[in-house]
């Protein structure tokens, strides 16, 4: 049976703890601070990066991998074991180059090597998940073309709902994709934004008031999946407590077999921003874990 | 001197006479405003119409009334400010349809044009209101249709009109309610009889030439101000509107008429002036309508029998109604609940917009059509920073006495290259005139109508770019019907309200087109205002700061409103609109 080995980036921004159970292989973006440069997850972590974010007087900026760095990881896992298939899920191709500086170093390997990039279209632990379900069913016995199937569906039935602070970060770091619209009001407007099926980031409405907001996405994530078993994780960057409220209102409205807390890391807290509540949630059912 | 037709270059003749009788009382049409707001300008919409339209006019005069005709129709259409100026222009519209076809008009032609104004004017209005400028349009015409093949004189003719124009602006009081509570007359409607007036007095004349020069200076109407101000003055404004509900100063409402043919040679002379400045000693609200040997008197007085004593001076009286207004009026007030937002013209809830309509362009017109493009008008360089920032693409501004006309809104039109344009007038009093630009234009226009800020700002926050058409118009109109709207302002005069004794220079606050309370102090005329408007909850409670708004009473207001309602999200932003210090949404 051939070894299947997951590799992702760290703006999937799953746990350390959950990489290292799953075997999940990481190459970090980086975010700098003027001259500083720290690598996301690991030479900088969240909390970290959020203080850091509150004294900073220019905004960072954040880059992404090498191809270089992809291949040295292909090269390792495929000379640890040779026969490794290798699948390798990124950020959003609409909003990171991390997808493509992975297929260049997929496409430079010189030795014979089977990997599989794929563009997630989604951002954090929207996409996160889909890396950590990969690496379950992979040590389950699945194989490469069970595992793409899945990723595959979850890609449309995994939802993602944030709400930002402010549309700035998203405007200032040219993330704001579909949502541009929004920016520039001087009404305090609250969209409910989420990564569409292409990867982009768009706003489905806006509403004026965060109590509107938060009624908004709940609404949102009943029409998805109203009465049917959940996963969700509860996504925050620089204030977990400001996702109580958040927290609270999905407990109560969905049948939730498993509840959980990511921080966002370093380099998409850099395009969001502070004060971010952010839901990710996928179904339960047959099929999946 | 008997005239039995009229030409084009004649009929120019008396609609100058009728566009500077206009101008000379634009001032105190204004001062008939139900609300005692500092904002009331009827008179001067009307009077910039008639400008517009006389100005086309002067540059193109015919010989022929069906072309004189035509082109003032033109002018009066693309210069329509304000609901009155609106119907104003259909009127002129429908007359010249009306005289097509006919070089020169006698008194029966002249009567049935006047009818097709009528007709074409009541189409032009969605819900025709009664007690209005329309309702005094309409009784002229039946009854000039009615008089004119027995009065083939043109001069008598309109004498008629003029009589019957005044007797049915008197009776506007008994078909709205509201206008009798306050004491006015309808504004519009007292407009027109000053243009049929104006007709009049050119046809009277020797020549029938309408002599600019021998024109008399306008009339001038002192307009309180807040605090400051002189104390209450007599004539005309609170002449002409004065009502307290438990405190009625001039109690008995008066009706007569004067026959001076019965009295023989005892029967003074007539001197109107002198007699009107006599009534006004003890009363207000003064008509006197002298028609040959007819003086009709109506006045609200506190003596009534010095009244009488006076006018049997001049003559027999007959037909003589005496009332008391207070019972009259606790009829009024338990009668008439919630109504008066129905009434088209006297609720310029908003002031209108700067003197010079001036055009912000955002962004140049593209090469390829966008999808949608706005206008919205608004005062105030915050609110138009507000609405752009919305993605408006011409904010329409001007001062509190100009709404914009048609031609404006034809003009911000064009500056914009879209397939389809949404209008939010965002008053009531300005959307007549939007909607006959969108008739005019060969363009695809929409207007949403929003009466204030408040709903105007909701309509656009609800618009999404990537929607269709009627999406997007429902969703807007919707928007409108979500939002609680408050204003705040002074009041100009005294007077009693849906049951609150208002006194000039006070602080109102005004709830969806309502006044709901008034006080001196502005703090507690917006905790007053916040409470109502916020009775049945609201999650976002939107300031926006007038001019005239001053900082500690704005922070007070905020510390207030977190104290009582915790769970709202007060958002401010200075509007720097003028008249009305703090504009309020609630949603």
């Amino acid at each position: 049976m051939a070894h299947i080995r997951i590799v992702t980036d760290s703006t999937a921004d799953i746990p350390h703890e959950v990489r290292a159970r799953y075997g999940i292989e990481m190459v970090p973006l980086k975010v700098h601070f003027g001259h500083e440069m720290y690598k996301d997850a690991v030479t900088i972590n969240a909390e970290e990066f959020y203080e850091k974010l509150a004294k900073a007087k220019q905004l960072p900026t954040t880059s992404q991998p090498s191809p270089v760095e992809f291949m040295d990881v292909f090269k390792r896992l495929n000379d640890e074991q040779p026969d490794t298939q290798i699948i390798s899920i990124h950020l959003s191709a609409a909003l990171s180059g991390t997808y493509q500086s992975a297929v260049l170093a997929k496409n430079m390997m010189e030795e014979a090597a089977d990997i599989t990039i794929v563009d997630s279209k989604s951002a954090s632990y929207g996409f996160g998940l889909i890396a950590v379900e990969a690496a379950r069913m992979a040590e389950a016995g699945h194989s490469k073309e069970e595992i793409l199937a899945m990723i595959e569906r979850y890609q449309q039935e995994r939802k993602l709902y944030f709400l930002v602070d402010t549309l700035e970060y998203l405007q200032k770091g040219g993330r704001i994709g579909k949502a541009a619209a929004l920016f520039g009001t001087l009404l305090n407007i609250k969209p409910i934004l989420s990564v569409d099926s292409e990867g982009e980031v768009c706003a489905l409405d806006k509403v004026r008031g965060h109590r509107k907001a938060l009624g908004r996405v709940l609404e949102f994530l009943r029409r998805d999946f109203a009465g049917k078993p959940v996963h969700a994780v509860i996504g925050y960057t620089s204030d977990k407590s400001a996702t109580d409220e958040l927290k609270e209102a999905v407990r109560t409205a969905f049948d939730l077999r498993s509840l959980e807390y990511a921080i966002i890391g370093s380099v998409i807290g850099t395009h969001v921003g502070t004060g971010v509540g952010a839901v990710f949630m996928w179904p339960a059912d047959e099929g999946h874990a | 001197m008997n005239k039995r037709s009229l030409n084009g270059t004649q009929f120019s003749n008396i609609v100058l006479g009728g566009a500077d009788s206009l101008h000379r009382h634009a001032e105190y049409v204004n001062s008939l405003n139900v609300f005692p707001v500092p904002d009331g300008d009827t008179g001067t919409n009307m009077n910039l119409t008639m400008t517009a339209g006389i100005t086309e006019m002067k540059a193109k005069i015919s010989t022929s009334i069906a072309k004189t005709a035509e082109v003032l129709s033109k002018g009066l259409l693309m210069g329509a400010r304000g609901n009155s100026g609106v119907i104003l222009s259909q009127l002129f519209r429908g007359f010249s349809r009306g005289v097509a076809g006919h070089d020169e008009v006698n008194s029966v032609q002249f009567a049935h044009a006047m009818q097709s104004g009528v007709d074409t004017a009541y189409k032009a209005v969605v819900k025709p209101v009664e007690g209005t400028i329309l309702t005094v349009a309409k009784e002229t015409a039946k009854h000039a249709v009615h008089i004119a093949r027995r009065t083939p004189d043109l001069v008598g003719f309109m004498r008629e009109v003029v009589a019957k124009a005044n007797e049915t602006l008197s009776k506007t009081q008994d078909m709205l309610p509201v206008l009798k509570q306050v004491g006015v007359v309808d504004s519009g409607g007292q407009g027109l009889v000053y243009i049929y007036e104006g007709f009049l007095s050119v046809l009277e004349s020797e020549d029938g030439v309408f002599d600019e020069t021998a024109a008399p200076a306008p009339v001038t109407v002192q307009v309180k101000k807040p605090a400051a101000v002189a104390p209450a003055h007599e004539a005309p404004i609170s002449a002409q509107a004065k009502l307290h509900t438990e405190d009625i100063e001039f109690l008995y409402d008066m009706e007569f008429f004067i026959d001076r043919s019965r009295n023989g040679s005892n029967a003074k002379p007539f001197n109107e002036d002198f007699f009107r400045k006599a009534l006004a000693k003890n009363g207000d609200s003064i008509i006197v309508i002298p028609d040959d040997d007819i003086v009709k008197v109506h006045v609200h007085s506190r003596k009534p029998g010095e009244v009488l004593d006076l006018a049997l001076g001049y003559g027999e009286l007959i037909q003589i109604c005496i009332l008391n207004m207070r019972e009259q009026h606790r009829e009024i007030i338990q009668g008439e609940h919630g109504e008066v937002s129905a009434m088209p013209e006297v609720f310029a809830d908003i002031p209108a917009p700067e003197v010079s309509a001036e055009t912000l362009l955002v962004d140049p017109p593209a090469d390829e059509l966008a999808p949608y493009g706005f206008i919205a008008v608004a005062m105030g360089q915050g609110i138009g920073d507000i609405f752009k920032s919305l993605g408006v693409d011409v904010v329409l501004s001007g001062g509190q006495t100009m709404n914009p006309s048609t031609q404006d809104f034809i003009d911000a039109i064009e500056t914009i290259s879209a397939q389809h344009i949404y209008i939010l007038p965002n008053n009531s009093n300005i959307v007549m005139a939007a909607k006959q630009a969108a008739e005019i234009v060969e363009r695809d226009v929409t207007v949403i109508p929003s009466k204030t800020i408040p709903q105007g700002i909701a309509a656009a926050f609800a618009f999404q770019e990537d929607e269709g058409l009627e999406v997007n118009t429902t969703a807007m109109e919707a928007a409108i019907s979500h939002i609680i709207s408050g204003q705040v302002t002074y009041a100009v005069r005294d007077t009693t309200l849906d049951g609150l004794d208002i006194k000039a220079g006070h602080y109102m606050g005004i709830a969806n087109g309502k006044i709901i309370t008034t006080t001196e102090s502005v703090n507690d005329t917006l905790q007053q205002l916040m409470t109502k408007m916020l009775a049945d909850g609201g999650e976002v409670v939107t300031l926006l700061t007038g001019e005239e708004a001053r900082e500690e009473d704005t922070e007070a207001l905020i510390a207030w409103l977190n104290e009582q309602y915790p769970d709202a999200e007060v958002e401010v932003h200075q509007g720097g609109q003028p008249i009305y210090s703090y504009i309020i949404s609630v949603e």
